[in-house]
């Protein structure tokens, strides 16, 4: 199946095993590069900015943000969408690529389960203070209380949201973690430095690579990626029925959530680009992020992004057929004419238009053009959110409650800050854990070897 | 005795011959799983069957919750909605159970594998984790033929043969 000279190979070089784990693990053990300390210094100040914002929300309150009673929702749940959005990625390429059996995942899985879980945990702070009273935040746990017990409504979207969420958290975090133990048992024994041994060695959990331990991780893999592949289908679903169920013109629609989850898969994928074109330069990992990585990245957002054109165009289509006239305002005369023109445009552009000069080879091939394109899709998915949330939200049935809504510094800086979080996580990420997985790709190498060495072989 | 191999085809090749001879293996060391050791060690798991137990209990339990929550516990009205509300906990009862069956399974995998915080271990070789194959046969036996076995696995490709006591 694999022994086709079509396909790309998976690691440039013939790389003996040795190699492939002394080159990965090289960024832990090399001196701290100056471009990284200053890039944590920045996250380090965009993160405490964002902390400033989250204590005067905490302590004046949520008005001093933006938002006001006709637009209850504004940068937050805007925000909260997004990160989730991302954070969705670390399950479609792990997840969805180790069924497939898509072998190249090995040299990108890895950043995508961190981005993953970084994404998530700050799409987490969100919701979190727009309680308004975050202290409070134990109540949407259905605990056995003493008011009654009175549980939390099980049949709101709102609460499904917050159990989809935590669940996902948790079980990426707990993905993410365990395929690292052998990678983690590999610096143990490879080190001279006594600290790092002692600490790479606890977070090993006392790896061998024995049979018995190799045969159980397996089993566990599989079961752990067969019942997750669900959640990359569930939790953005999810995420979609707190519009979909709430009666919004633009909102109360079918195609929510399989068109919220291809989004979110769409703007996963485009940060993991990002993440790794910027891995790939700044490690140098040519040799492992190969062009043909890249490629295969390229083409999957090409097919992604038609997907979006099309939702945009059914969006329309429906608003139009369904003879609603505050659906058509909506989507005809608030988005694409109205205040929110320029948003709406830009959405179609970013999503469904520029991403399609991926057709083109000689844009997959340069990098910094791919890089580029990949920040204007985050871009353009963040818009399609501001558009579904704002553009909804101002102006609803009633023209007398018609508002308009303009963030605050307290809620841009709250985005800052979890910027901040996410790009300070993945700078520790790249510097103290091995960013590729470092066994899965010993394992696949074997597969780069010559169709007739491959038949020889056995394989 | 510890026979080391420079790559799994070397390996799985003196795996077979030293099995067929009758030495009995301890254990061996890979960087990767090299599925022909897996299945010739003649080890099962049944981590996948637990995990499907405990995902059916898991949805068991999480739906019954919610029946209790809903219906006997304190029963509300939500716009004339059955108390019973099935199709809208499915939602939940899905997320929670594969909640469920994450940390049960991963739970059992540490205790069943002995995968935990602190374990103190005893490395066999140490470049077993990174490019080595660690073949490990049990020499205490009276029958132990040390030559022999040591020939043997030179032969299909062992790049050192050492003893050390396991």
């Amino acid at each position: 199946m694999y022994n086709s000279d079509v396909r790309e190979r998976l690691i440039a070089k013939d790389k003996s095993l040795k190699q492939i784990s002394d080159e990965i693990i090289a960024p832990i053990h090399a001196k701290m590069p100056i471009w990284w300390a200053i890039a944590l210094l920045v996250s380090l100040g965009m993160l405490s900015f964002g902390l400033y914002c989250k204590y005067v929300t905490i302590s004046t309150g949520i008005g001093t943000w933006g938002v006001n009673n006709t637009s209850a929702w504004g940068w937050a749940i805007i925000n909260f969408v997004w990160w989730i959005g991302i954070g969705h990625a670390g399950t479609a390429f792990s997840i969805f690529l180790l069924v497939l059996r898509q072998k190249w995942r090995t040299s990108i899985n890895r950043a995508a389960e961190a981005m993953t879980v970084f994404a998530v945990g700050c799409a987490g702070l969100f919701p979190l203070l727009h309680m308004g009273r975050p202290w409070m935040f134990f109540f949407v746990f259905p605990y056995p209380n003493t008011r009654g017990p009175l549980w939390v409504n099980f049949n709101s979207p709102l609460f499904w949201d917050f159990v989809a969420i935590s669940a996902y958290l948790l079980i990426s975090a707990s993905f993410w973690y365990f395929g690292m133990v052998p990678d983690f048992a590999t610096i143990r024994d490879n080190t001279k430095s006594k600290i790092k041994k002692a600490v790479y060695g606890f977070f090993a959990f006392g790896w061998t690579g024995s049979s018995k331990e190799w045969l159980r991780f397996e089993a566990l893999s599989f079961v752990l990626g067969g019942i997750a592949a669900v959640l990359v289908v569930s939790v953005h679903s999810i995420v979609a029925t707190d519009f979909a169920a709430g009666v919004e013109p633009g909102w109360h629609t079918t195609i929510f959530p399989p068109f919220f989850v291809v989004g979110a898969i769409f703007s996963g994928f485009a940060m993991v680009l990002t993440l790794v074109t910027l891995m790939r330069k700044l490690y140098k990992m040519e040799d492992f992020i190969t062009d043909s990585h890249v490629d295969a990245i390229c083409r999957i957002l090409i097919f992604v992004s038609l997907i979006m054109g099309t939702s945009y165009l059914t969006e329309a289509f429906v608003a139009w057929y369904s003879g609603n006239e505050y659906e058509m305002f909506t989507h005809f005369k608030n988005q694409a004419t109205g205040d929110y023109a320029m948003q709406y445009w830009g959405m179609i552009l970013f999503n469904a238009v520029v991403p399609q000069l991926f057709w083109f080879k000689a844009v997959r091939k340069r990098l910094w053009v791919v890089f580029a394109i990949s920040i204007i899709i985050n871009i353009g998915m963040w818009l399609e959110r501001f558009n579904i949330i704002v553009g909804t939200l101002t102006k609803d049935y009633l023209p007398a409650n018609w508002a308009t809504y303009h963030p605050t510094i307290i809620e841009i800086g709250f985005f800052i800050g979890t910027l901040g979080i996410f790009s300070t996580g993945i700078l520790l990420f790249l510097r103290y854990v091995p960013m590729m997985a470092v066994s899965e790709i010993k394992g696949v190498s074997k597969y780069d070897k010559s169709v007739k060495e491959q038949e020889e072989l056995n394989l | 005795m510890v026979g080391v191999f420079d790559n799994e085809f070397d390996l799985v090749e003196a795996f077979e011959k030293v099995k067929a001879k009758g030495v009995r293996i301890d254990e061996v060391y890979t960087p990767y799983p090299v599925h022909h050791i897996l299945e010739g060690m003649g080890k099962k798991t049944r981590i996948t069957h637990a995990a499907f137990f405990y995902g059916l209990f898991g949805a068991l339990a999480v739906l019954g919750f919610l029946y209790f929550a809903s219906v006997i516990s304190w029963p509300l009205h939500f716009g004339g909605k059955p108390f019973n509300a099935f199709p809208s906990f499915i939602v939940i009862t899905i997320v929670a159970t594969i909640l469920i069956v994450t940390i049960t399974t991963l739970l059992t995998f540490s205790i069943r594998a002995k995968i935990f915080p602190g374990k103190q271990i005893k490395i066999v070789d140490p470049r077993a984790t990174d490019d080595k194959f660690v073949l490990v046969v049990n020499s205490s036996d009276g029958a132990f033929d040390h030559s022999e076995v040591e020939s043997l696995l030179k032969e299909h490709g062992a790049s050192e043969v050492y003893v050390e006591s396991v």
